[in-house]
């Protein structure tokens, strides 16, 4: 009886497209601040603080609608998994933003100092790979794509090692008290982007969980032994 | 290690943007307005003290656990209660600014406008075509009957299920089809407003769908007005909601009130009165 | 599964269980030898009838005119044209007056008229026919003459209480959610009546006109002394006065010529015959009329 029904199954499909949508501005944030990392330029972060309100606006609608399709439809089975697995996304999704925020904001703090080449190069690997995750969450959430949720593991596993290396080199850069305070900053601009992809691999865990109906950790890179 | 900033910026909520059904209070057209209605059978009072606007293509629902005169008020909408000997009704019921309890009001003439479909369906014991066309041509719309016939149908989503067999008896289809065709009956008049009073209350889940899906695409042409007893249909169907109750009295005397009438969606989420909040959360009969 | 189970709730029968499965037995016995013997009776007064009547039955019976005195003979066709006159006129009296007089107890009188209205027609129901037969000779024969139409106003009488309540029992019937269907489809009352429930009570009201006929044809005091003295010819004129079958079985069982006693019985088996026919037929509506009212 797919024809039943039909106004709570065009208001899921629209929800999730506004979800797809969200994403796609998270996207566009995130390769704005990167390159607002990697051209030192201070006038891009402003737009991409500003550019937040969109990514919130999107978030408390989202947020409202699912209010309502929980209130109203008393969805159950596949629908209330759909509901709820967006109803975390959209939190990933906006959490994601804020992050991007944090970059921004950092970048205005440390603009002024000249930035370590070693450690924009690594930037921007990270953000690739924060880029790249993002999408294949997402895709994997409209495809409902298990196998293609679990690959994130892996992806988060490169920008964890990032992380690491990223620290480190900060570490070494030792003495001049101007270089230790970008330095102490764009650790944070580090995790950051590692917190992004983790946030990545949530969205991942919310597709399995639509798909298989258990709530899941996927095996990630700081638990060494294998999943449950 | 956590961001020592403020990541969230405070963003005020925004107003959520429905369907176009949903507008502001200000632009809505008021098909009845009721002001303070009671209604009284014989001695003793069925529901007191109503006031309500029922808008214009729009679904209103009323909600509220039995014999707390939801069927009694619907059925003042119709002048339907003259049909009960000993029922008398206080207060006013303006229809599109006129009285309809006015002098000189016709009771017939307001069911003409104002339709109404009844729980049980009641299908005439004659042919699918005479059940539709019987209003019409009692009206005098003789004119492109079948066409008539057909269009009616078709908004009631029975005309693909029964063009076949118009001349067979209505009495052979099964209880969802009969409602339906019962909707028909009433639509092929061109009310302008439906009453339906539990129409899918006899009918199986997969009916009570069709039907509820049917609402939503007759409320673009008619101003819909239903009585149900299961809250999420109202939840699901409903721009409006109205929810009843009962009122005691220290005698003991009982009668149903209006507690609450908003939009739907506040109604679900956060209602005002605690005697709502109770019913839709199903802790308070 | 257990013993203790199988014993606590033993499907065997008790004593009580016995008396009461012999009682059983005994009742059903009584009524199915009461049914027979209801059953027997109207299986006599059918087999007797035939046995005497069968004998005169033959094609002149029905065509010819009754013989003059001393000759054999003849047949009873004047009295078939009379009764079929007789009849039909009082059935166009008595069906439309009667069902409009349900239709207004049904569906338009207060409770308390349609009480004292329908306690008039059971009285009228209960009137003796051979007073309803003084009534109309009294009110319209003294000074003016006998004739058919006179005694089938005695019959309308006797069939209006008959078809009344019959429609108005089947009118009760009919659901009132149909009504309510059609009111509120913005019809006026007398509309709804008219298209709605009356058809559906069609059935009903045919069962109850077909039993109102039956009874009219084979009445006999009104005939008596509004429709007796008659031509021996053929004649469907209401204006004269016609013979009609019952008056003829009395008359000729009356003469002392055994062949008439002969035609006597025949006659009998004739109205017999038509009100058996008229009483399956009234059953044959019945069921059709319920069908259409079952949901």
């Amino acid at each position: 009886m797919s024809t039943m029904r039909i106004t709570f199954q065009e208001e899921l499909d629209s929800v999730e497209a506004a979800i797809q949508e969200e994403g796609d501005y998270v996207l566009r944030s995130l390769r704005s601040v990167l390159n607002a990392l990697a051209q030192n330029d201070l006038e891009l972060a402003d737009e991409v603080i500003a550019f937040d309100d969109e990514i919130d606006r999107h978030y408390f609608e989202i947020e409202s609608r699912i209010q309502l399709l929980l209130a109203r439809q008393t969805p159950v089975a596949m629908d209330l998994r759909l509901v709820l697995a967006m109803l975390h996304t959209n939190l990933h999704l906006e959490r994601m933003g804020d992050y991007c925020v944090t970059i921004a904001k950092l970048l205005k703090l440390a603009g002024h100092i000249d930035p370590d080449a070693a450690m924009l190069d690594a930037f921007e690997e990270m953000g690739s790979r924060a880029e790249e995750m993002i999408r294949v969450a997402l895709d994997s959430f409209d495809r409902r794509d298990v196998d293609g949720a679990t690959s994130l593991v892996d992806l988060d596993e490169l920008i964890d090692r990032a992380n690491r290396r990223a620290v480190e080199h900060v570490l070494e850069l030792g003495g001049d008290p101007e270089y230790r305070e970008w330095g102490l900053r764009m650790i944070i601009v580090s995790r950051c982007l590692e917190r992004i992809g983790d946030h990545a691999v949530d969205i991942g865990e919310q597709t399995a969980y639509l798909v298989t109906g258990e709530f899941r950790e996927f095996t990630d890179a700081s638990h060494q032994d294998a999943g449950r | 290690m956590a961001p020592t900033t403020d990541t969230i910026v405070p963003v005020a909520p925004i107003e959520v943007a429905q369907r176009e059904q949903s507008r502001p209070a200000a632009q809505r057209e008021v098909v009845f307005d009721v002001r303070d209605l009671s209604v009284f059978y014989g001695k003793s009072p069925a529901v007191k003290g109503v006031n309500l606007e029922i808008y214009r293509t729009m679904v209103t629902a009323l909600i509220g656990p039995s014999g707390c005169g939801k069927s009694t008020f619907i059925r003042c909408l119709n002048r339907m209660n003259d049909l009960i000997a000993g029922a008398r009704v206080d207060g006013k019921v303006l229809y599109h600014g006129q009285d309809l309890y006015g002098q000189g009001v016709d009771p017939v003439s307001v069911r003409r406008w104002i339709g109404m479909v009844f729980q049980k369906p009641n299908p005439f014991p004659k042919s699918i075509y005479d059940n539709v066309a019987w209003g019409p041509r009692v009206l005098g719309m003789r004119k492109g009957l079948d066409d008539r016939v057909q269009r009616a149908l078709e908004q009631a989503a029975l005309w693909d299920e029964v063009k076949n067999r118009l001349k067979r008896s209505a009495l052979a289809l099964s209880g969802g089809q009969q409602q339906r065709l019962c909707i028909a009956r009433a639509l092929a008049v061109e009310p302008d407003v439906v009453l339906l009073d539990e129409p899918a209350s006899a009918l199986d889940p997969i009916a009570t769908s069709a039907i509820e899906d049917l609402i939503h695409d007759l409320k673009r042409d008619y101003t819909i007005v239903i009585v149900t007893h299961n809250m999420q249909q109202a939840a699901r169907v409903a721009d409006m909601t109205a929810f009843f109750s009962l009122d005691v009295h220290e005698d003991g005397s009982r009668n149903g009130i209006l507690v609450e009438y908003d939009e739907t969606q506040k109604i679900f989420t956060q209602p005002t009165d605690s005697r709502t909040e109770g019913y839709v959360t199903g802790r308070f009969g | 599964m257990s013993r203790a189970a199988r014993e606590r709730y033993s499907l065997r029968p008790t004593a009580q269980l016995r008396r009461r499965k012999l009682v059983n037995h005994l009742m059903e016995a009584i009524g199915t030898i009461a049914a027979l013997a209801a059953v027997a009776v109207l299986g006599l007064v059918v087999w007797a009838v035939a046995k005497r009547g069968a004998g005169a039955l033959n094609r002149d019976f029905f065509t010819e005119l009754p013989p003059t005195f001393g000759e054999t003979g003849g047949g009873i066709a004047n009295s078939i044209a009379g009764s079929i006159v007789i009849v039909l006129v009082a059935t166009a009296m008595a069906l439309p007056i009667g069902v409009l007089v349900a239709i207004y107890l049904n569906e338009l009188a207060a409770p308390r008229i349609r009480r004292s209205i329908g306690l008039v027609l059971d009285v009228l129901n209960g009137l003796p026919s051979i007073v309803i037969g003084i009534f109309v000779f009294g009110l319209l024969v003294i000074g003016h003459g006998q004739a058919a139409w006179k005694a089938s106003f005695a019959l309308a009488i006797i069939m209006l209480p008959l078809v009344a309540r019959a429609t108005q029992e089947v009118l009760a019937l009919v659901p009132d959610a149909l009504r309510e269907g059609s009111l509120a489809l913005g019809v006026s009352r007398w509309r709804t009546t008219l298209g709605v429930v009356v058809p559906t009570a069609l059935g009903g009201i045919f069962t109850g006109a077909t039993l109102a006929v039956a009874r009219a044809a084979g009445e006999t005091a009104p005939l008596l002394f509004v429709s007796s003295v008659t031509t021996s010819q053929v004649s469907w004129d209401p204006k004269q006065a016609l013979q009609s079958i019952p008056l003829t079985i009395f008359e000729f069982l009356e003469s002392p010529n055994p062949e008439d006693h002969e035609k006597a019985w025949a006659a009998a088996l004739v109205l017999m015959t038509f009100v058996l026919v008229l009483s399956l037929l009234s059953k044959a509506f019945l069921a059709r009329s319920r069908r259409k009212l079952a949901r």
